[in-house]
């Protein structure tokens, strides 16, 4: 026995090594973007304050550009709503027009619901990288909402919300999924992050079938209960077929530049719980 | 009591300027240089071995909680705490001289203190890039990262544990 405590004595240490190794071990194994999310987005309801601040001053000097880009954002909306207004006008014989609709049943009778947010922390040096956003629960942002640029390119997808901070998970994070298409063409593929560049994504069987042109359009389907049909994702960079002769394999030259981000728009789909449960409900399995 | 604080103080510093500063800087995915290892480089060197392995523990969970990491920073944190002893024997072989009384860093000579940081640096960026890239696929990729981000993490070390042990710790 006294032999014993005496082997323990001197080995104490390094069976607390392999103890606390042991443990950090089978927790990073289990650990998944949802739970890194959940952690990160609690940690910065201590931390988010001193990152918002830091990040208050790096934001002031890209104002510049970044109104630039709204500007362009703006005229480009204006343009739509002009061909919209012209539109309603040749349809004014319509009995279904939008004149005399009260605007929150107007708001309510679409999909998707936008709100705005500021970047507070960006990384893009991790392979799993995440966005945290100085919006959260109270002004309500919630899981699975679609992140895009002010510009409208696509962002990532919200996974983890605390009161005043969401976590968005990024396109530049590994474990990050969607499907996308050409613009203009059916056939869909599925986008992930290599973690090799950050500025270009990747996209997976893409039908052979799919008419596609280096420089053309990639675009979200719709397929996915987070984004709009047709927000967009990059330009085709390169192709090429796979060894089975049945798809493409396309790398994708990212559309926004996911180093310069600062302000963000979020996207509810309203329809997102009804779909959900119409998809869970175990009577529908059949 | 005093130097006590100077190392909480240090350790306050080194895990602010990685979570606020370096971790937002978005230059390059091959630009992630870890510089919090330094708290575990230049504890003195008649720490106790366990509590080189629980001061190494606390700093990566420290990391992990805010940054959301999962383990990874404790696997590799822990792990350098660990063999850090073995490192010293190995930078600075004979060179550390018999004055056991002087535990500061300042025995070890400056050639040998090089060599120090880089292999404390190289072994902490080794374990944490290779778990987190877990996979030997893109192998060209996780080893470009390892030297781009050890490069700066050695020359950020360097003045910060040169300043810190002349500086601070000597008043």
């Amino acid at each position: 026995m006294y032999k014993l405590i005496e082997f323990i004595r001197r080995i104490y240490v390094v069976l607390l090594f392999i103890a606390i190794e042991a443990i950090a071990l089978s927790h990073y194994a289990h650990s998944s973007y949802y739970t890194q999310a959940k952690i990160l987005s609690r940690a910065h309801t201590i931390a988010g304050g001193v990152q918002s601040s830091i990040f208050g001053v790096k934001h002031y000097f890209t104002l510049r550009g970044e109104n630039e880009v709204l500007s362009q954002r703006v005229a480009k909306l204006e343009q739509e709503l002009a061909y919209y207004r012209n539109k309603d006008i040749d349809e004014q014989t319509d009995s279904l027009s939008l004149e005399g609709i009260d605007p929150t049943m107007a708001e309510s009778l679409s999909q998707y619901r936008y709100t705005t947010a500021r970047i507070i922390s960006n990384s893009i040096s991790r392979s799993r990288n995440f966005i945290t956003l100085n919006r959260g629960l109270m002004h309500g942002v919630m899981e699975d909402m679609a992140v895009i640029s002010p510009s409208g390119m696509m962002i990532g997808y919200v996974v983890g919300c605390s009161e005043r901070y969401s976590v968005v998970l990024p396109m530049l994070n590994i474990d990050f999924r969607t499907s996308g298409k050409i613009a203009g063409d059916e056939h869909f593929g599925s986008i992930y992050w290599s973690g090799k560049s950050p500025y270009r994504v990747e996209m997976t069987d893409l039908s052979k079938h799919a008419d596609i042109e280096i420089g053309d359009e990639v675009v979200t389907t719709g397929l996915s209960h987070f984004f709009p049909e047709g927000i967009k994702i990059g330009y085709v960079e390169s192709y090429a077929i796979n060894d089975t002769q049945t798809s493409y394999h396309v790398t994708v030259r990212l559309a926004a530049d996911m180093t310069k981000l600062n302000n963000v728009i979020l996207i509810e789909n309203v329809d997102y719980g009804e779909i959900a449960n119409l998809e869970n409900n175990p009577q529908h399995e059949n | 009591m005093q130097k006590n604080l100077t190392y909480a103080g240090a350790f306050l510093a080194l895990v602010l300027l990685q979570i606020f500063l370096l971790d937002n800087i978005s230059l390059s995915v091959y630009f992630h240089p870890l510089i919090y290892v330094a708290f575990i480089i230049l504890l003195p060197l008649d720490t106790k071995p366990i509590w080189m392995v629980l001061l190494s523990a606390l700093l990566g969970i420290t990391i992990d909680v805010m940054t959301g990491m999962g383990g990874l920073n404790v696997i590799a944190t822990t792990a350098t705490g660990f063999l850090r002893p073995f490192i010293i024997k190995l930078a600075t072989g004979h060179a550390l001289g018999s004055d056991v009384s002087e535990t500061s860093l300042h025995r070890i000579p400056e050639k040998n203190f090089r060599w120090y940081i880089i292999a404390m640096v190289g072994l902490h960026s080794l374990i944490y890039f290779f778990m987190e890239s877990l996979s030997m696929l893109h192998i060209i990729h996780t080893l470009l990262r390892l030297i781009v981000s050890d490069i700066a993490a050695v020359l950020f070390i360097y003045y910060f544990v040169k300043l810190f042990i002349e500086k601070i710790l000597n008043r």
